[in-house]
C-alpha cells in the first residue's frame, strides 16, 4: 500500500493548522482520523506524530473524561451547563466534546441529535463539539473514537466523551477515559436492579440528575446501598452527586469536581492503545484475528514492534492475509 | 390566529313541530318571527412589513366588509426579540407585522376604534406582552378596557408540539396563561386570554381523534390549573369556564370534519357539566374559531387550492349546532408566498358569498337526526374519550409533553400521511394524480402571482425603535423592568407590571429578556426519534447501496447537517428530512430549530459535514443563504454543499443559485426518495469534480 508523499504532507499541514486553532482544520483532522480507507493510514499516523511532537515541545497535558448515562437522564443538558462553567472557571481552558450515538443496523445511517441540547453559554469559542456514529454492530464506541480522542487530547486541555449508557460502551469507555461519570435519572426499583447487573462496576463518579424530582432521595439511598454490596473495596469513597440541569442545583459543585479531576489526571492515551488495537482486530477480523494476534504475542508487543497505530494496523492486515492464504 | 364573537346576542330558537308557529325548517327570532342567523366573524389573517403598512391593510380590509381583525406578527415579535437583534434582522416584517413598542402599536391601530373592534392576535410566547400593549393603548386613548374584545392565542402546549414559538419552559408558560385569565376575568371580561388550538396539531399531522383529545385535554389541564391556583372565587368559576375558547382546523375530508366539530361541541358540554359542574348552559358552549387547512394546499396547480378552501369552509359552517364563531381563510397561493391584498380579498369574498348570498343561515341544524352523522360522531367521541383518559393518566398535558407521548403520536401520524401520499393511496389532485395541466394564468401577472415585501419598510421600523429608545424616560423604563422581574421571581402577577412596561416604552426584546433571565429558555426534545416513514422497496435499497459506495470514496459515511436557521419554528419538514436521510444511510446531525446562520455554519464546520440542508418557511431564505454562504467562505469551507428547502418562490431560485446554493426543494418535491436521490447525486458529482 503506497501513499503519495503529498498526501502525508497535506495531513501534517492540517495538523499544524489545527494546532494554531483553526476550527475547520480540527474538523478535517478528525475526518482524517475517522477515514476508513487504507490510503488514510499513513497520513493519519504522520498527522498524529506531528501533534505528539508539538505537545512534547510545549509540555501539553490533558485529560479525557468519560460521561455516560441512560437515555433520558438529561446528560446532554447537564454537559452543556458543565461546559459553560468549566470554560468560565478557567479563562484559558479549551474543551473538546465527542458525543457518540448508535447507528441504525438496517440503514447504517445515524441520527446525531445531541447538538440540539448542547447550548453552551459563556465561552462557546473555546468549546469544540463533534458527533460520532458508533458504526458498529456491537454498540459502544466507534472504532475510531480512541484515535479521535487521542488526537483531540493533543490539541485540547480536556476531552469529554459522551456515550449512551447501554451495555458495551461502558466497558470501552473505562479503557479510554481517565475518569468515568455515570449520569442517571431518579429510578424505580426495577431499573436499579438493571443498573446493578452491569454498569455499576465501571463509574468513578455517580450523578443523579433531575434531583428536583421526588424519587431522587430514595434513588440516592438505594444507590449507596448497592455500592456497598457491589464495590465493597471502594466503600463510601465513591462520590454521588445530585444535580438538576433544570434549576442549576448541584451543578457548580459537580463542575468543581470535574476541574479537580481534569487537573489531577493527565491522560496517557498512548498506553491505552493495546486495548483499542485488540478491539479493532476483533471488529475487523473476528476470532481468526484474535488467534493471529495471540500468535504475534499480543497487542502490546505488536504495537511496540510497529511505529504508530496505523502502521501496526497495516502490518496486521498483511500478516493475517498471509496466514489465511497459507 | 383567531376566535369568536364575544358579545353575541342570544341565539334565536329553532321552531319545533307541534307548536303553532312556523315549521321545523325555520329559525324563529325573539319576536316570534322567522329570521336568519347572524354570520360568523369574517376575518383574514394579515400583517406584514411594518406597523404603518399593516394599518393601511387592516383599514382597507375593514372597508371591504371584513368584520374583525386577525393580526399576524413577525417572528421576532413572536419570539421576543427587537427588530435590530442579529437573530431577528432577516425576519423583520416577513410573516407578519413587527411590534417593538407601544408606539408601533399606536400606529398599527391608528383610526381603528378599539372598543368596537374584535381583535384576534396570533401570539403565544409573548402573548402577555401584546395584551399589555393593547390594554396600555386603550388606557392612553381613554378607551374602556372592560369593553375590549378579542383573543390572544396564547396556547403554549401546541407551540411545544408543533409550532415552535415558545420562549419559556412549560411551568412558566402555564403560569403566564393563568395570570392572563385571572386578569381578564376581572378587567377585560370579553377578552379570550387564550385559545386552545387544535389547528396546528392538524397541520402537524393529527388525526381527528388526536385533534379532539389533545385539545380537550389541554383545556382540562388549564382549567384544573386555574382551579388549583385558587385565585378565582368559586362563584366566578363558571364564568371562567365560559371564557375557554378554541381554534380549530378544517381539512379536506369535510364530512368527517363536520362530524368532528359536532363531537367537539358535545364532548365539551359533557366535560364542563360533569368535571366542572357548570350549571349555566351559556358557559358550556363550545366556542371556536377556524382557519382552514394549509397543510393540504399544494404548490403544484395552485389554483386548485381555491376549491379546497371552499370545501373546507363548508365543514365548519354547514352544521348550525357546531358552526364556528369566526372564520379566516387562507389564500389560494399560500404554498407559494404570502398573499397579496387581492388574494386576501378573493378569500374574503368567498366568506361573504357563503354567509350573505346563500341560504345557509336560514336553516336550523341540517344534520340533526341523521343516522349516519350521529354514528360517526359517536365513534369519534368514544375514541377521543379513550385517548383523553390515557393522557390524563400520564399526568395531563404537561406529563404527555414531557414524556414525549403527544409529540411522537403526531410525528407518527404525519409519517403515515406522507407515506400514504407517496404510495398514491391518498390522492392529491395535481400533486400525485393528474399532474399534467395547463399553466395557470393566475401566475402570469407582472408580479408572478406573488407578494414581495417593500425592503424600505424595515428601515422605518428600525428608525422608530431607535427613536423610542432615545426619547423615553429611561429611569421609568428601568424601574418598570425591575418591577416585572421582581413579580416574576416572587410569584406575583406579571400583568400589571407588563402594562407599566408598555406605558414606559419598554421594548419587546427588553420585556422578553427580563423574563428569560428569570425563567430560562426552553429547549424541547426533538421529534426525530422513532419516526417511521414507510419508505421501502428497490429505490431505498439502491440509495443505501449508493451511500455505502460513498463511504469508500469520501472515507466516511456521507454526513448532512439538517437545521432550521432563523426564528420560524415549524420543524416537521426538517424532522422528516433528517429521518429520511438516516433511513437511506446518511449520518445526520440534526441541529434543531431557531438557529442563527452562524450556528448552522459552525455545526457543519465542526461536524465535518458534506452538505447542509436548511429548511426555511418564513420567507427569509435569501438573507439566510447569504449569511450561510458567507460564513462557510470565511472558514475556507466552500466545499461544503448547501441545499435549501421550504416555501421558496420560483422567482428566488436564481438568487439562491447565484449565492451558491446547490439545490432548492419546495413543497412540490413531496417525494422524500426523490429528494434523497438528488442530495446523494450532488455528493457523487462533487467527488467526481474533485478527482
Amino acid at each position: 500500500m503506497s501513499t503519495p508523499p503529498d498526501r502525508i504532507a497535506a495531513a501534517v499541514a492540517v495538523a499544524q493548522e489545527a494546532l494554531t486553532g483553526g476550527r475547520y482544520a480540527v474538523s478535517r483532522l478528525i475526518s482524517l482520523v475517522e477515514d476508513v480507507r487504507p490510503s488514510a493510514v499513513l497520513p493519519r499516523d504522520a498527522a498524529i506524530a506531528a501533534l505528539e511532537d508539538a505537545a512534547r515541545e510545549r509540555g501539553h497535558r490533558s485529560s479525557i473524561l468519560g460521561v455516560t448515562g441512560t437515555p433520558g437522564s438529561g446528560k446532554s443538558t447537564l454537559l452543556a451547563a458543565l461546559a459553560g462553567l468549566l470554560t468560565a472557571n478557567d479563562p484559558a481552558l479549551r474543551l473538546a466534546i465527542v458525543a457518540v450515538d448508535p447507528s441504525s443496523p438496517t440503514s447504517k445511517g445515524a441520527l446525531l441529535g445531541d447538538r440540539t441540547r448542547m447550548n453552551v453559554v459563556g465561552a462557546p469559542e473555546r468549546v469544540f463539539f463533534r458527533s460520532q456514529a458508533s458504526a458498529t454492530a456491537l454498540g459502544g464506541l466507534a472504532p475510531s473514537t480512541f484515535q479521535v480522542c487521542r488526537a483531540l487530547a493533543l490539541l485540547f486541555d480536556v476531552v469529554l466523551v459522551e456515550t449512551v449508557g447501554v451495555g458495551q460502551s461502558e466497558a470501552d469507555i473505562r479503557h479510554l477515559a481517565d475518569r468515568v461519570y455515570l449520569v442517571i435519572a431518579p429510578l424505580g426499583g426495577d431499573e436499579l436492579q438493571y443498573l446493578k447487573a452491569g454498569i455499576i462496576e465501571v463509574p468513578d463518579v455517580f450523578i443523579i440528575n433531575k434531583c428536583d424530582e421526588p424519587a431522587s432521595r430514595s434513588t440516592y439511598h438505594q444507590l449507596r446501598a448497592s455500592l456497598w454490596l457491589a464495590r465493597p473495596e471502594a466503600g463510601d469513597g465513591l462520590p454521588i452527586f445530585r444535580t438538576s440541569a433544570r434549576t442549576g442545583a448541584g451543578v457548580p459543585q459537580l463542575a468543581e469536581a470535574f476541574i479537580t479531576d481534569a487537573r489531577s489526571h493527565s491522560s496517557s492515551v498512548a498506553t491505552k492503545a493495546p486495548h483499542f488495537f485488540d478491539a479493532w482486530v476483533i471488529e475487523e477480523w473476528g476470532r481468526a484475528g484474535k488467534r493471529q494476534l495471540q500468535r504475534e504475542g499480543g497487542a502490546e508487543r505488536f504495537l511496540a514492534a510497529h511505529e504508530g497505530f496505523g502502521r501496526a494496523q497495516l502490518a496486521f492486515d498483511a500478516a493475517i492475509r498471509r496466514s489465511l492464504q497459507g | 390566529m383567531t376566535t369568536q364573537e364575544t358579545k353575541s346576542a342570544e341565539t334565536p330558537a329553532v321552531a319545533h313541530p307541534g307548536s303553532d308557529t312556523p315549521p321545523a325548517h325555520v329559525i324563529v327570532g325573539p319576536d316570534g318571527q322567522p329570521t336568519r342567523d347572524r354570520p360568523w366573524i369574517i376575518r383574514t389573517y394579515a400583517g406584514h412589513s411594518s406597523a404603518r403598512a399593516s394599518n393601511e391593510l387592516y383599514r382597507s380590509n375593514l372597508s371591504r366588509g371584513q368584520t374583525g381583525l386577525s393580526i399576524a406578527f413577525d417572528l421576532p415579535t413572536q419570539c421576543g426579540y427587537d427588530s435590530d437583534d442579529p437573530i431577528a434582522r432577516p425576519e423583520v416584517g416577513k410573516v407578519g407585522v413587527p411590534i417593538n413598542s407601544l408606539d408601533d402599536f399606536a400606529i398599527l391601530f391608528d383610526q381603528i376604534p378599539l372598543e368596537e373592534m374584535n381583535t384576534s392576535m396570533t401570539i403565544n410566547g409573548t402573548a402577555m406582552w401584546l395584551l399589555a400593549l393593547y390594554v396600555a393603548l386603550a388606557r392612553e386613548r381613554g378607551a374602556a378596557v372592560d369593553k375590549l374584545s378579542g383573543t390572544t392565542q396564547n396556547d403554549l402546549i401546541k407551540e411545544y408540539l408543533a409550532r415552535g414559538t415558545y420562549i419559556f419552559p412549560p411551568e412558566a408558560s402555564l403560569r403566564i396563561i393563568a395570570e392572563m385569565y385571572e386578569f381578564c376575568l376581572v378587567n377585560a371580561p370579553s377578552w379570550n386570554a387564550s385559545n386552545i388550538c387544535s389547528y396546528h396539531l392538524q397541520e402537524a399531522g393529527a388525526t381527528p381523534v388526536q385533534e379532539l383529545s389533545f385539545a380537550l385535554v389541554n383545556a382540562i389541564s388549564l382549567l384544573d390549573l386555574l382551579k388549583e391556583r385558587g385565585n378565582i372565587p368559586p362563584s366566578d368559576f363558571e364564568r371562567l369556564v365560559g371564557r375557554i375558547s378554541f381554534f380549530v382546523n378544517s381539512g379536506i375530508r369535510f364530512v368527517e370534519e363536520m362530524c368532528k366539530m359536532r363531537a367537539f361541541t358535545q364532548l365539551w358540554e359533557e366535560i364542563t357539566a360533569e368535571r366542572y359542574g357548570v350549571q349555566d348552559a351559556r358557559f358550556r358552549r363550545y366556542r371556536y374559531g377556524v382557519q382552514v387547512n394549509s397543510l393540504g394546499l399544494t404548490e403544484a396547480q395552485p389554483e386548485n387550492n381555491a376549491w379546497r378552501i371552499l370545501i373546507e369552509a363548508l365543514g365548519v359552517t354547514l352544521s348550525r349546532d357546531a358552526r364556528c364563531r369566526a372564520l379566516q381563510l387562507p389564500a389560494w397561493n399560500e404554498a407559494l408566498s404570502l398573499p397579496r391584498p387581492w388574494d386576501q380579498q378573493w378569500a374574503l369574498r368567498l366568506q361573504q358569498i357563503l354567509a350573505y348570498e346563500t341560504d345557509l343561515l336560514e336553516y336550523p341544524d341540517l344534520f340533526e337526526g341523521s343516522v349516519v352523522v350521529e354514528a360517526k360522531v359517536e365513534e369519534l367521541k368514544a375514541q377521543a374519550r379513550e385517548e383523553i383518559d390515557r393522557i390524563l393518566g400520564m399526568g395531563g398535558v404537561v406529563g404527555a409533553i414531557e414524556n414525549g407521548y403527544m409529540k411522537s403520536a403526531l410525528v407518527r401520524s404525519m409519517s403515515e400521511r406522507v407515506s400514504r401520499i407517496n404510495t398514491g393511496e391518498q390522492i392529491v389532485v395535481g400533486l400525485n394524480k393528474w399532474t399534467d395541466g395547463l399553466p395557470s394564468p393566475l401566475l402570469g401577472g407582472e408580479d408572478g402571482g406573488l407578494f414581495t415585501i417593500d425592503a424600505s419598510a424595515t428601515a422605518e421600523t428600525l428608525a422608530n425603535l431607535d427613536t423610542v429608545r432615545h426619547t423615553r424616560d429611561d429611569a421609568r423604563a428601568k424601574a418598570a423592568l425591575a418591577a416585572l422581574k421582581e413579580a416574576a421571581r416572587s410569584g406575583a402577577s406579571m400583568m400589571e407590571p407588563s402594562i407599566e412596561c408598555a406605558l414606559a416604552r419598554v421594548t419587546t426584546g427588553e420585556w422578553a429578556r427580563a423574563l428569560r433571565q428569570v425563567f430560562g429558555e426552553y429547549r424541547p426534545a426533538t421529534g426525530v426519534d422513532g419516526q417511521r416513514l414507510g419508505l421501502t422497496g428497490d429505490r431505498v435499497e439502491q440509495l443505501r447501496a449508493r451511500t455505502d459506495a460513498l463511504v469508500d470514496v469520501l472515507g466516511h459515511r456521507p454526513r448532512i447537517v439538517v437545521g432550521k436557521p432563523g426564528l420560524d419554528g415549524h420543524s416537521n419538514g426538517a424532522e422528516v428530512i433528517a429521518v429520511s436521510a438516516r433511513h437511506v444511510g446518511f449520518d445526520v446531525i440534526y441541529s434543531g430549530i431557531r438557529l442563527s446562520a452562524e450556528e448552522i455554519v459552525r455545526s457543519a464546520i465542526e461536524e465535518g459535514a458534506d452538505v447542509i440542508g436548511a429548511s426555511v418557511l418564513s420567507g427569509s431564505h435569501v438573507e439566510l443563504a447569504e449569511q450561510i454562504m458567507t460564513g462557510l467562505h470565511a472558514e475556507g469551507a466552500d466545499s461544503i454543499k448547501v441545499v435549501f428547502g421550504g416555501i421558496i418562490p420560483l422567482a428566488d431560485f436564481p438568487k439562491l443559485q447565484a449565492l451558491g446554493v446547490a439545490k432548492v426543494f419546495t413543497p412540490s418535491d413531496y417525494d422524500l426518495i426523490d429528494i434523497m436521490e438528488s442530495v446523494t447525486s450532488l455528493l457523487e458529482e462533487s467527488v467526481v469534480d474533485a478527482t
